[in-house]
């Protein structure tokens, strides 16, 4: 595979993937380990500025989408509209404009991993109020069509999964998580944010299939399977400790965003003072993490000016930066 | 019940969401709420023909008929009963049900427990899982043992009450910290975790007939949380999980829209159940 990463073979392969009922195969992604423009965005609250931030954000990122399909993938795990728990609505609603703007045609999608009733965790985390005619945009990923994937050199033990077919079909998938640490994994970012596309339908609440297939290999795997897509990490407040679910809200004030998730995630790691070497999936993803971390072109805010110092899990003290 | 009606899709199956793919649980749960009303016949004949053609050689239902794999839906499957699905799947069905537990319970993964001086992992009570080779969950549990309680009077050996009882043991083991249930991760990290509405419903109906301190903490928490519950599957859940304890408040009525097929006809089974057909309950009859 001489000139080819393992993502651009895999992607750029018409291999590899059986589609289930209703559905159609992706095109290549460019996604070389060149230089990663990786946009930080400091912004302290939830407020109408988010509009020009995302119209912003997508200009500087060159991003051409009209008449293309947009699916924007929040991170919604429970019905807990006061904690930090979920993807803001205003970012998700501000990330849908300038999509719109573009030209392009934007559907949001989620498939929760605990609870199976999205609309209603949707409705209490303040979708349905914020996004007009969300009901109509919406898509349960864990109900929608499924297709099989084959995994051709899997990082993880699955051989296939099958994925919500929405996220397979769409022109360019969004990543829009939360920021957030993990207990399992370190943190949560765009790139676990995938593990929403797995088909809940299929494997059930929780996923638990890729607990065993192991989590940071399935987190690669996805990175290197999924189609197109760019991510934009809500980082306005955060949740630091015992996350993805019972930690503390921590209010970083950013918003990052970029066309590699795995830049991206490394970026976000690094404003929340955790060392992106010490995160076993971005191992996985990318092999290299220090290229990685050098092929990063930060524009707007520089890491430094933003960091805020995420509290870990005594478990997992020993990726915290110094 | 229109709206399960005109849901079904024309090769008989039900959808989770009106216009989608057919899947087997909603298809199962549409059939058992219509089964519950009686009287609405060609839906009924059509879903099951449907459910007919997508079991697997191996006896288990797949998520999907795309899906190349037996799942937790079996067990609603299994629910019909031998009158509606044919006593060979039906028989099938169960005997798949039988065969499954977490892979937690699997040979390798207790000497590998007992290695790491893991003391969270087997106790002996043998849960069920969503998906095979994975672990043990409230949910897919619960219906499993609904799914061998409606057979446990004809059972001809000692196995389906033997698994009903470790089942029980196993939703026992799982209760969080509240009172009630959530997807089964009581604790993760040295953390309490909180219950759903959901789990806790459909593990209280699991329990019928069994009664423990903890199954009667689990009641008040499931009480408490009724008025308040956000989903229409929670509220339809705690609704029968309650009144197969006797302990369903008269006073809260229906609040939450069902949003999907299955809510709709968990809501109908739910509602059948206070009339008083609870098909979840219905034992089968023994053959003399």
């Amino acid at each position: 595979m001489s000139g080819l990463n393992r993502r651009e073979f895999l992607t750029g392969s018409t291999a590899g993937l059986a589609l289930a009922g209703c559905g159609r195969g992706r095109g290549p992604q460019a996604a070389a380990r060149r230089e990663q423009l990786v946009s930080v965005v400091r912004r302290p609250d939830y407020t109408q500025e988010l509009y020009g931030d995302l119209r912003r954000i997508l200009a500087e990122h060159r991003m051409s989408v009209r008449g293309k399909r947009v699916l924007l993938k929040p991170n919604l795990v429970e019905f807990e509209p006061d904690s930090p728990i979920n993807t803001h609505p205003l970012l998700v609603h501000a990330a849908l404009e300038a999509f719109r703007e573009l030209g392009a045609e934007v559907r949001i999608g989620e498939g929760p991993g605990h609870r199976r009733n999205t609309l209603d965790m949707a409705e209490a985390a303040g979708y349905f109020e914020t996004i007009p005619g969300f009901e109509d945009l919406f898509t349960d990923l864990n109900l929608d069509c499924v297709a099989e994937v084959r995994l051709a050199r899997p990082h993880s033990r699955l051989k296939s999964i099958y994925l919500a077919q929405s996220a397979m079909s769409c022109d360019l998938l969004v990543s829009m998580p939360k920021m957030k640490t993990h207990h399992w994994v370190g943190a949560t970012l765009s790139m676990k944010n995938l593990f929403g596309t797995v088909s809940g339908g299929v494997y059930g609440w929780p996923k638990n299939i890729l607990h065993w297939a192991g989590i940071p290999g399935c987190i690669a795997d996805l990175y290197n399977t999924l189609p197109s897509y760019f991510a934009i990490v809500d980082g306005i407040v955060g949740m630091e400790g015992n996350g993805p679910i019972q930690g503390t809200p921590k209010r970083a004030g950013v918003v990052v965003a970029g066309r590699d998730l795995a830049a991206v995630d490394a970026s976000c790691c690094q404003i929340m003072s955790i060392d992106p070497h010490r995160i076993e999936y971005l191992k996985l993803a990318v092999g290299d993490v220090d290229g990685l971390v050098r092929s990063i072109h930060q524009i707007g805010e520089p890491v430094e000016s933003v960091r805020t110092r995420f509290e870990l899990l005594p478990e997992w003290a020993g990726i915290q930066q110094s | 019940m229109v709206s399960l009606l005109v849901s079904q899709n024309l090769d008989g199956g039900w959808p989770y969401q009106r216009g989608g793919p057919s899947w087997t649980e909603p298809t199962a749960y549409a059939l058992l709420a219509l089964i519950a009303q009686g009287s609405v016949v060609e839906p009924v004949a059509r879903g099951l023909a449907w459910l007919h053609t997508a079991q697997r050689s191996d006896g288990g239902w797949p998520p999907q008929p795309s899906v190349r794999q037996s799942a937790w839906v079996t067990a609603v499957a299994t629910m019909l009963g031998p009158a509606k699905l044919g006593k060979d799947a039906h028989r099938r069905g169960v005997a798949w049900i039988v065969r499954q537990t977490g892979e937690e319970t699997s040979f390798l993964s207790r000497v590998q427990q007992f290695l790491t001086g893991n003391a969270e992992g087997y106790h002996g009570c043998d849960g069920w899982p969503w998906f095979p080779e994975s672990s043990a969950w409230v949910t897919p549990s619960a219906l499993s043992m609904l799914a061998l309680r409606k057979v446990a009077p004809c059972a001809d050996s000692a196995q389906i009450p033997a698994r009903l009882d470790k089942g029980a043991s196993y939703l026992l083991q799982h209760v969080c910290s509240d009172g009630g249930w959530n997807h089964g991760g009581a604790r993760a990290m040295g953390y309490d975790a909180r219950s759903y509405p959901e789990t806790t419903g459909v593990a209280l109906l699991a329990l019928r007939g069994r009664d423990s301190p903890a199954i009667r903490r689990a009641c008040g928490w499931a009480q408490a949380r009724l008025p308040a519950c956000r989903t229409s599957e929670g509220e339809s859940w705690l609704r029968l999980g309650l009144l197969a304890h006797g302990q369903l408040p008269s006073n809260v009525p229906p609040a939450r829209p069902p949003r999907t097929v299955q809510d709709a006809a968990l809501a109908l089974l739910a509602w059948a159940a206070v009339e008083g057909r609870n098909l979840f309950l219905e034992q089968q009859e023994c053959p003399v």
